[in-house]
């Protein structure tokens, strides 16, 4: 293990407020798409939502100083986002086509 | 064994995350805390009136026709029926119309109660009930700021609570069980303070996880629309919001006239058809239309539920129940799991005990946040050396007067206000309007005194006004009784006398932390921002005495 992990304030906070955000939105839409039923599910899944949005969002943000540095906070959550958003976007171009 | 580098970290998040929501929190919890108890602190505040009993319930039926007679408006937008005699519930049926408005105002609704005359005509008044516990749960939900700017900023520190959270319970993990059953009280005050802001946190750990991802939920609703709106559904959001409100929604009316049954014949239907459900009141919507409908609300025993929308849909010509997709027992999984959520912010479950355990779960909160803000203090705190005066830093002096005025501003300020629902009634003439001023003027007041007279005066003045204020509660209800001349009113109901005694119990606290802080702004050490004496003025009498700090 090489050294500390970098406080790196700024650039770590941002990572866990937008990209904690967009891991929130993109997860919880994926379960809306694809959890049993999918989205014609008649009920309440929809009333879920935001509670789910607001436990990731909480736990990216808060986890997301154990990152090694600002950088990798950035990278890894980026990355996560990007391929969490590519199946949504897929999702719904495949359900609402 | 966590790294020392991540503990020295996320220690700093839990400081700066903590300090900037805890004013906010405290509020949020202390005003919360009495939201738990909104039914009966509604009813200690409502005048006398006709009441529920003026009308059997045998009668309502006749009564219901009159008024879809002679209010055409109120068919529409639904009579409700009361069933409890609670004194806030002015007479046996009650709706609401909507205000002459005037363009660019908001658009604001008329209430208005009815009863029967004794030769069995209709009384119909237009009267605005008590709104009292909704505004102490304004303050709650937007710690007093106005909700277009409240809300978003709850949400952004519901937020930042939640990331607290976290930090907080990864610091204290490796001395958690050399820690958690370890109160120190002794010389070292930081030690007992640290001790029990950490047994607080932990054991309430599951409930401020809860309260912390709800309140972002709720907050944040039209935010969270948004963003959905744009990256999950692609402008197709309506469709589910049409399908989640289904089992709320009412029948169109059909136009033609039918028979409708009468509200004793109801409610033993319901009995039949749902035995678990308590109904809390009816709501009639298209009275005397052939689809008319009856929105039954309640707490379906064994349930976590949201007792105020919940409940099932009755045919008001038969009875049988049309829609029961809102009923906790008969939800699917996801609504199931959504209700439980919204149910656990708001305690609706299992009756009385829980009411209570989330009264004292919410003021521990807003004890918790009083004392982080006590442990930034005196960790900053400037030890005095060899007797030499040392001044306490700005910043210390500064949060520690925010502290104090922020939070017994709060206090005080609510106990006014519940106390004017009396005092001002019939005296005035817009009520609910007079509560916010006097929350805003007894708030801003004591703030501005508590930086006018520093931390520890303020405090320990701030501690009299609030047993005072707090006092005053079951004094007017004592003097309403003994002097029927002042207008007021001594409802007897065990809830209403519920509130007196508590906030008498309230008071002996406040009362008793106002005199220990006395002590400590006397006896404590003089190098600190809780003591009035000059700085080393007097360190012959001062650090032999081992008097814990107790600054509120």
């Amino acid at each position: 293990m090489a050294g500390d992990i970098r406080p790196d304030w700024w650039s770590k906070t941002s990572a866990g407020a937008i990209l904690g955000l967009g891991l929130a939105l993109s997860l919880t839409g994926l379960y809306a798409y694809l959890a049993p039923g999918g989205i014609d599910a008649p009920g309440g899944r929809y009333s879920l939502m935001r509670f789910l949005e607001a436990f990731v969002w909480i736990a990216v943000f808060g986890f997301c100083f154990l990152f090694r540095s600002g950088r990798a906070a950035w990278v890894w959550l980026g990355a996560a986002n990007l391929i969490a958003f590519a199946a949504l976007f897929a999702c719904r171009f495949h359900f609402f086509a | 064994m966590i790294r020392s580098d991540i503990l020295r970290l996320y220690k700093t998040v839990h400081t700066w995350t903590g300090i900037s929501c805890g004013f906010a929190l405290f509020i949020a919890f202390y005003a919360g805390a009495l939201t738990m108890f909104k039914e009966p602190v509604a009813r200690w505040a409502s005048p006398p009136a006709v009441g529920v009993a003026a009308v059997p319930l045998d009668d309502a039926l006749r009564l219901l026709e009159l008024v879809a007679a002679a209010h055409p408006q109120a068919r529409e937008e639904g009579i409700k029926l009361h069933l409890r005699g609670h004194e806030n519930e002015p007479a046996r049926v009650t709706w609401e119309e909507d205000a002459p408005h005037q363009p660019g105002q908001p658009h604001d609704h008329v209430h208005w109660w009815a009863t029967l005359k004794p030769d069995g005509t209709l009384l119909a008044q237009p009267e605005e009930p008590s709104e009292l516990a909704d505004f102490i749960n304004e303050i709650h939900m937007s710690v007093g700021i106005p909700q277009a700017a409240g809300l978003p900023l709850m949400g952004l520190v519901s937020l930042l609570y939640g990331v607290a959270l976290i930090a907080g319970v990864i610091v204290l993990l490796p001395t958690l069980v050399k820690d958690f059953f370890a109160l120190r009280v002794g010389k070292n005050l930081k030690r007992m303070w640290l001790d029990a802001h950490n047994v607080v946190g932990i054991t309430a750990l599951p409930f401020h996880l809860v309260m912390a991802i709800t309140a972002i939920a709720l907050c944040w609703k039209g935010e969270l629309w948004s963003a959905q709106e744009v990256v999950i559904f692609g402008a197709r959001q309506e469709i589910l919001m049409d399908r989640d409100n289904g089992p709320f929604e009412v029948p169109k009316p059909i136009g033609e006239a039918a028979a409708m049954m009468a509200p004793a014949q109801l409610l033993q239907r319901l009995e039949e058809q749902v035995p678990d459900l308590q109904p809390s009141f009816l709501v009639f919507k298209n009275f005397g239309d052939s689809a008319a409908a009856v929105r039954v609300p309640g707490a379906e025993r064994g349930h976590v539920g949201d007792t105020h929308l919940g409940g099932v849909m009755l045919s008001a010509v038969t009875g049988e129940v049309i829609k029961d997709g809102a009923l906790p027992s008969r939800q699917d999984p996801d609504r199931r799991a959504a209700e439980t959520l919204y149910g656990l912010h708001t305690g609706q479950y299992e009756g009385l005990t829980i009411k209570w355990a989330y009264f004292f779960l919410g003021l521990a909160g807003a004890w918790l946040f009083y004392t982080g803000n006590l442990l930034w203090i005196e960790t900053r705190r400037k030890k005095a050396r060899d007797g030499t005066a040392v001044a306490q830093s700005r910043s210390a002096r500064l949060l520690g007067s925010a502290t104090v005025g922020v939070c017994l501003g709060c206090v005080a300020g609510l106990s006014l206000t519940i106390v004017a629902a009396k005092w001002l009634h019939g005296r005035v003439v817009d009520l609910n309007h007079w509560h916010a001023v006097v929350y805003y003027v007894v708030f801003l007041a004591s703030v501005a005194w508590a930086f006018a007279f520093g931390a520890a005066r303020a405090a320990v003045h701030l501690l009299c006004l609030s047993a005072a204020a707090t006092m005053a509660i079951p004094l007017t209800t004592l003097m309403a009784l003994l002097f029927p001349a002042l207008g007021m009113w001594a409802h007897d109901s065990a809830a209403t006398i519920g509130v007196d005694v508590v906030a008498f119990i309230g008071a002996l606290c406040f009362a008793w932390m106002a005199a220990a802080t006395l002590r400590r702004t006397r006896n404590g050490p003089a190098d600190s921002v809780w003591s009035i004496r000059r700085p080393g003025k007097a360190a012959t009498t001062s650090d032999s005495i081992p008097v814990p700090a107790e600054p509120a």
